[in-house]
């Protein structure tokens, strides 16, 4: 049994992972002709299917709440409900949001359910992050007042408001706003991501490997 | 789609638009129902794009195809090659590859056979991890330091403001990059030299990140305005003051939900006073 | 007296905002006005105008799920503008799950990934694939993104298969793609709404977004004032 509940597995994810590796740096018509273009298809198809995890265990926690009536156990149904909606839709209008000029069923539903409860639940977050500002953006260090700063640019960069606020207070400088904020993206900013950047590259390559030798498993779970 | 399904329309969009902002008051079951609404439609969702895109197209047709072609074999005897030769090209057979293996994951949620689970996940991370290494290298790794190391000085420029700008410039990018490694990679000790690199790496990071906020702010505002601006439009006589009624009838529900509560503990509070 | 002030009930600073936002769209104010654009889908919308006023061919794919009704919406205006025929100008291509693997496959030969477009015909027989297999196909591609999509195209499709890219992406998101833009990696960026909208007016098509600005203008400020108002008022209660 440790045969086929381990070490194939294994052995999957360190043959797979070697030969995909090695594409890159044997020449491509060879490893497109017999390998790539295969898993490239098999692999689409198969992170397909994960989708089904994400879904299956929502369902099943929120048929736990109602099997056990626990409190607020009534709103789990609309899970099913808007599930349910969405889906009819999509089968009687065959996935298409449109019919020639007119909304099919499935159209309806996008436009004014899920891009509504969709766009809602993002634009709730303006409120908070407005609070946020207010309550905890404290200036106690330079550090501190250095992100002020550049957030302070970027605030009134984005707006005519504070185009014209600039012109009038800081004309002397002969700079203008859109130049400083261009500055910091493509100075500090960079230096800045670039660390970043190389900081999960090597993080990547790290697990990566890791996870070729069958050093790191955790995504197989408990034996 | 007629006219009336429009009103309804934005009747729906109405009430969910503000049944969702009602959470910034307090919670309440109308912003619980919108909330429950919003992950089944989007799961919904997400449901039918995979179905009408990848599980229809890539696997369940060519399976119908595949059973469609074995149809011929019963005219031949099982015992003829002419028989497995028709059954090989029936269709195309690998098709069952990736869809058991995709359909092995589910099988983590059955304890006593959740390992057939690993053959898919094996499958999905060893190409992606083999996948990830060389390009991490050149992409995120290799090129960003080749990019960094350039010449300070361009050739055959005259000194001017720009071009000292120009070298101060690209002096700055790898003076701040070296203090953020710094800062990232030397996290356990940091004494002398070592800490005030890894002090400057902060302020660059801090400017980053103030960019990131400052701009932040500007997309969250937009979203905001493009729902106000739908209430507003659904608050016209075409849709018969849809949000002012909703709006109105949510006021109404807080007001009554305020004095029974009121009342509730004040009951509850003689009842533990007596 | 003042620190009450800093704990203040959230809900107060709640319906100041909406009110910031919400009286200029019912009286608009006519503070100074320049061209603000909404999203990223305002973006998109850019850029096929500026696609289909140049005459190219535009071949749309797409790894979010949830994209899929944006890009019908889009396409159900924009080629009549232009008077673009489905199939001889333009192709939408099925939603895909595994952007690494689609888009590494798209380097050899793109119709073994995309051997049907949306209406489930075989994208060959289209006159707008004619001549069309792989990258070196293309002249250029845009990845259209609220997620970090873009760098998937940076190192999947751009440096691995020499293919320029171009990107557009949310505001947050747009100052951490400086090393790419300076390394060449991507040949050009739009960044949120303004990037739509800067965008817009260099091709001199007049964008809609314009109504908005009175409330982003207003809403800014209200930012910048209440974290300076709370920072002010500890250095009172602490020096005072």
């Amino acid at each position: 049994m440790m045969l086929i509940k381990r070490y194939i597995p294994l052995a999957i994810v360190f043959v797979f992972g070697i030969m995909t590796l090695a594409t890159y740096y044997i020449p491509p018509k060879l490893a497109q002709d017999y390998y790539l273009e295969t898993m490239n298809k098999w692999i689409n198809i198969v992170a397909a299917f994960a989708f089904l995890l994400a879904l299956l265990s929502l369902f099943y926690s929120h048929y736990n709440k109602i099997k056990r009536k626990v409190d607020g156990w009534g709103y789990s149904i609309f899970v099913y409900i808007g599930f349910l909606v969405v889906v009819v839709c999509a089968i009687k209008s065959e996935g298409q949001l449109m019919t020639g000029p007119a909304l099919t069923s499935l159209g309806w539903i996008f436009r004014f359910l899920y891009n509504t409860l969709s766009a809602s639940m993002f634009a709730v977050l303006a409120y908070y992050i407005v609070s946020t500002a207010f309550r905890s953006f404290r200036i106690k260090t330079l550090q501190a007042f250095v992100l002020f700063m550049a957030a302070l640019f970027f605030i009134i960069g984005k707006v005519p408001l504070g185009n014209v606020l600039w012109n009038k207070l800081f004309f002397w400088t002969n700079v203008s706003i859109s130049q400083v904020t261009d500055w910091i993206i493509n100075v500090p900013s960079v230096a800045a991501k670039r660390g970043i950047m190389i900081g999960i590259a090597v993080g990547a390559i790290v697990t990566s490997l890791k996870i070729i030798f069958g050093i790191e498993r955790q995504y197989m779970g408990k034996d | 789609m007629s006219e009336t399904w429009l009103i309804i329309g934005g009747w729906v969009a109405a009430g969910l638009t503000i049944f969702i902002f009602s959470f910034l008051y307090k919670d309440n079951p109308f912003f619980k129902i919108a909330e429950h609404l919003y992950l089944g439609a989007g799961m919904g969702w997400w449901f039918q794009v995979m179905f009408y895109n990848i599980w229809k197209p890539k696997v369940w047709e060519p399976v119908k195809i595949l059973v469609n072609g074995l149809q011929i074999i019963q005219s031949y005897h099982i015992w003829k090659p002419e028989f497995w030769k028709a059954v090989w090209t029936a269709g195309d057979w690998t098709i069952f590859i990736p869809t058991l293996l995709g359909l092995s994951l589910i099988t983590q949620f059955f304890q006593k056979i959740s390992w057939v689970s690993r053959y898919g996940f094996t499958f999905i991370m060893g190409y992606g991890a083999g996948l990830v290494i060389p390009v991490s290298v050149s992409t995120d790794f290799m090129t960003q330091i080749l990019g960094t190391i350039k010449p300070l000085f361009k050739v055959g420029t005259e000194m001017s403001w720009a071009s000292f700008f120009y070298t101060f410039n690209t002096f700055l990018i790898a003076f701040g990059l070296v203090c953020v490694l710094i800062y990232f990679f030397f996290s356990a000790e940091q004494k002398g030299l070592v800490k005030k690199a890894s002090n400057i790496g902060i302020y660059f990071l801090m400017l980053y990140f103030g960019a990131a906020f400052g701009n932040t702010v500007m997309g969250r505002f937009s979203l905001l305005y493009g729902r106000f601006d739908d209430l507003y439009k659904y608050s016209s006589v075409k849709y018969f003051y849809a949000a002012q009624i909703i709006a109105a009838a949510l006021a109404v529900y807080f007001i009554l939900n305020h004095f029974i509560s009121a009342k509730k503990s004040r009951a509850a509070q003689d009842n533990s006073g007596s | 007296m003042l620190e009450k002030f800093l704990k203040i009930d959230r809900r107060i600073i709640f319906l100041l905002l909406t009110l910031v936002l919400f009286i200029p769209i019912v009286k608009p104010l006519n503070l100074p006005i320049g061209a603000v654009s909404v999203d990223t889908k305002k973006q998109a919308t850019a850029i096929v105008r500026h696609c289909f006023k140049k005459d190219l061919r535009v071949g749309v794919i797409t790894f979010i799920a949830g994209a899929t009704g944006l890009i019908e919406e889009i396409f159900e205006k924009v080629p009549q503008e232009y008077r673009k025929e489905y199939g001889k100008d333009y192709v939408i291509f099925p939603y895909q799950a595994d952007y690494s693997a689609v888009l590494t496959q798209m380097g050899f030969d793109l119709y073994q990934i995309y051997d049907k477009d949306k209406f489930g015909t075989h994208p060959k027989n289209l006159p707008v694939m004619q001549g069309i297999k792989s990258y070196k196909d293309m002249g250029m591609g845009i990845c259209i993104t609220g997620t970090a999509l873009l760098d998937g195209w940076v190192a999947f499709a751009g440096d691995k298969f020499k293919f320029p890219l171009g990107g557009g992406v949310t505001a947050v998101s747009q100052p951490g793609y400086g090393p790419y833009l300076q390394t060449g990696q991507l040949v050009g960026l739009l960044g949120g709404m303004k990037g739509g909208a800067e965008y817009e007016s260099l091709l001199g098509i007049p964008g809609k977004g314009t109504s908005g600005i009175d409330a982003l203008n207003l809403g800014h400020f209200m930012v910048v004032i209440l974290i300076l108002i709370s920072n002010i008022i500890i250095i009172v209660t602490r020096y005072f």
